[in-house]
């Protein structure tokens, strides 16, 4: 019989699971598009990682991170629930275990974290802005018709430079249209955007940084290598991309359900099958005060599972136990 | 029927409601300050007031809404300057006309001007000019401004003692300090009215205080403290705000029991992107204390700056432990 820790990251853009062995080893990964509807992301990966699993397989924890990760929990029992920058830096560590900096840019969210001695020393997530993260990125690509994947290679076979202003989305955009319709090259405009978005990165996130090597880059963003062979050109020293970069928010809290469950001695994961229940969402505005809260309310099988959304807790406080028409 | 005078809850008001609600009492009037900021009050802010203008100076508008109907006065001095040779962000100067001109039907203003830059010699008359609206007895109004001179300095007094004051404005208070069980310091800088406001700061005080945090602010310390600290800038800190902020960033360095600092500023503040790049070298140059930066605007999704302080507790709890030589994870 196979015993496992599952790992689960919710991302805006991407949802990951990761399979893990008791010895960390990776046994299976997925990667497979959120959008914009987690629920159903993370059934359908759900039930192609049972697929794969054999019969017999245990799962011993769950792990959920990422800005799903309290829905996913909700929805699949999870041991743990982390934030994305411990279970990215847990995940580096266990890569790359004198690594000093990590670069994850993800689908909304860019961060810079510092490791010294093994530890988390100081991070930075981009603020309110999400210009140079992965969906704008995505959304380029999809504006110019090149598929996300071919984004990278194409920026390699750049032989001229062409400047993009990368301070703010929108800049950069009308910046590539202008620069595109003065005739430049395609590979050419798709370098710059490379350059454009590791230079506000470092300007934006690791401004007063020390940022030494090993330098790791992961989150989605990490499979473009223009934009790795940006950072290089950039800081002058090597980046290593780790061969699970994609996923390695989702291996991080593989690696916390594992040290957590050791420590509770059971999971709270509610069992592979799970994917085969109906889940159904249904919201309201609460109109107790004028706070007008958007409370959600989470239904598996269509029974009440959980409520969030509200700032008193009038509604995620009540116990769930009871039968929520009464109370609505 | 006494003159009801209303103050919105919000800008100065957490720097100085002891002292305006007691004079405004004192003088007779009844007080009416507006509900505590909500959604309702962002969304009717953000609605009549200037685009460009920030998101506090936009619940202002917001709370000077929630009053208008059901006040004679609402209290919007023209603030220019509140110490000596300092300032403070010029929207405080316009406000009474930023409100003029984008809100219809408003009760009349009590907006006389305060400006305290070259003497607080003038601080008798500005006294004598806003009470001058409810009564046109000097005596009483001299007698009103000291009991609530001496409100506010106990007021200041209890916050040295750890309090805040989104604590004393709670009903239920008590006079106690919530006492969470590990006794770590995390200093929140940033201006009173995004930190105290607990809908637009989305609770980072209680979020940060479920962590086993104790919260400390620019007003816990003592002012002397605080300009002492703040003379030993290179450069005089002309913002009255920035001053508070700085001298009090450079006392924390120095504190042990400070184990993290957190900057809150609003998007588009011109004076947070001044100060809080300060701050930020300040604590990286001459300590290895965590810092954070928190930014806010109108949305109202929480997971961004929830995702920010977990992990902010997170490293510091790790830190903890690795100094503990405990296990390396969390």
């Amino acid at each position: 019989m196979k015993k496992v820790y599952l790992g689960v990251d919710v991302g805006s853009v991407s949802t990951n699971i990761v399979v893990m062995d008791s010895n960390k080893n990776i046994l299976d990964n997925l990667y497979i598009r959120t959008k914009g509807k987690p629920i159903e992301a993370l059934k359908i990966g759900l039930r192609q990682t049972r697929n794969k699993l054999d019969k017999d397989t245990k799962v011993l924890g769950l792990g959920t991170t990422g800005s799903g990760r309290h829905l996913a929990s909700t929805m699949l029992g999870a041991d743990i629930v982390k934030n994305e920058i411990t279970a990215h830096g847990v995940a580096a560590l266990n890569t790359v275990p004198d690594v000093n900096t990590i670069i994850e840019i993800g689908g909304q969210d860019s961060k810079i974290i510092l490791l010294r001695d093994g530890i988390v020393y100081d991070f930075a997530m981009n603020t309110v802005c999400a210009a140079g993260t992965g969906s704008f990125l995505d959304r380029q690509a999809e504006r110019l018709g090149i598929p996300i994947q071919e984004f990278g290679n194409l920026a390699l076979k750049s032989k001229s430079q062409v400047r993009i202003a990368g301070r703010c989305a929108v800049f950069a955009e009308s910046d590539m249209i202008h620069k595109q319709q003065l005739g430049h090259n395609q590979e050419d405009i798709i370098n710059g955007l490379c350059e454009a978005m590791a230079r506000n990165y470092l300007n934006n996130l690791g401004k007063g940084k020390d940022i030494k090597p090993p330098v790791i880059f992961q989150g989605g963003v990490a499979a473009n290598i223009g934009i790795k062979k940006a950072f290089e050109r950039l800081l002058g020293h090597e980046i290593i991309v780790p061969r699970f970069a994609g996923v390695m928010g989702a291996i991080g809290s593989c690696l916390l359900a594992r040290e957590e469950v050791r420590k509770t001695g059971k999971t709270k994961f509610l069992g592979l099958d799970i994917a085969d229940s109906n889940f159904n969402v249904k919201s309201f505005e609460c109109e107790n005060c004028s706070n007008m809260c958007e409370v959600v309310k989470f239904y598996r099988d269509e029974k009440l599972a959980a409520r969030w959304g509200d700032k008193c807790g009038r509604w995620s406080n009540v116990q769930i136990a009871k039968d929520d028409e009464k109370l609505a | 029927m006494p003159i009801k005078v209303g103050i919105p809850r919000a800008l100065l008001f957490y720097e100085y409601y002891s002292l305006w609600i007691s004079f405004f009492e004192e003088l007779g009037a009844e007080v009416i300050v507006s509900e505590k900021t909500n959604k309702e009050i962002i969304d009717i802010g953000v609605k009549n007031t200037v685009d460009e203008a920030c998101l506090p100076v936009k619940v202002f508008h917001g709370h000077v809404m929630d009053l208008k109907n059901r006040v004679d006065y609402i209290f919007i001095p023209r603030i220019i300057s509140l110490t000596e040779g300092e300032y403070i962000c010029p929207k405080f100067c316009g406000l009474p006309e930023m409100i003029k001109y984008s809100i219809k039907d408003i009760p009349k203003f009590i907006d006389t001007t305060i400006n305290f830059r070259k003497s607080k010699k003038n601080l008798n008359r500005t006294v004598m000019e806003i009470g001058s609206y409810i009564t046109q007895d000097k005596k009483k109004i001299k007698r009103a401004f000291e009991i609530a001179t001496e409100k506010y300095n106990n007021h200041r007094m209890l916050m040295e003692t750890g309090l805040l004051p989104n604590d004393m404005l709670k009903k239920d208070f008590l006079g106690e300090v919530p006492q969470p069980s590990k006794k770590d310091k995390v200093l929140l800088l940033g201006h009173p009215y995004n930190i105290y406001d607990s809908y637009m700061s989305m609770e980072v005080i209680d979020k940060l205080r479920k962590h086993g945090l104790r919260v400390v602010t620019c007003d816990n310390l003592e002012t002397d403290v605080i300009d002492e600290k703040a003379k030993t800038l290179n450069k005089k800190m002309f913002w009255s705000f920035g001053r508070k902020i700085l001298g009090t960033t450079l006392h924390a360095i120095e504190d042990d029991g400070v184990c993290g600092i957190i900057y809150m500023a609003c998007f588009g503040c011109g004076l947070d992107s001044v100060i809080a790049e300060i701050v930020e070298r300040k604590v990286r140059r001459s300590s290895d204390k965590p810092f954070a930066m928190l930014s806010l605007d109108e949305h109202t999704g929480e997971a961004g700056i929830n995702t920010r302080i977990e992990a902010f507790v997170d490293m510091i709890r790790w830190r903890e432990d690795h100094e503990d030589n405990l296990s390396t994870y969390r």
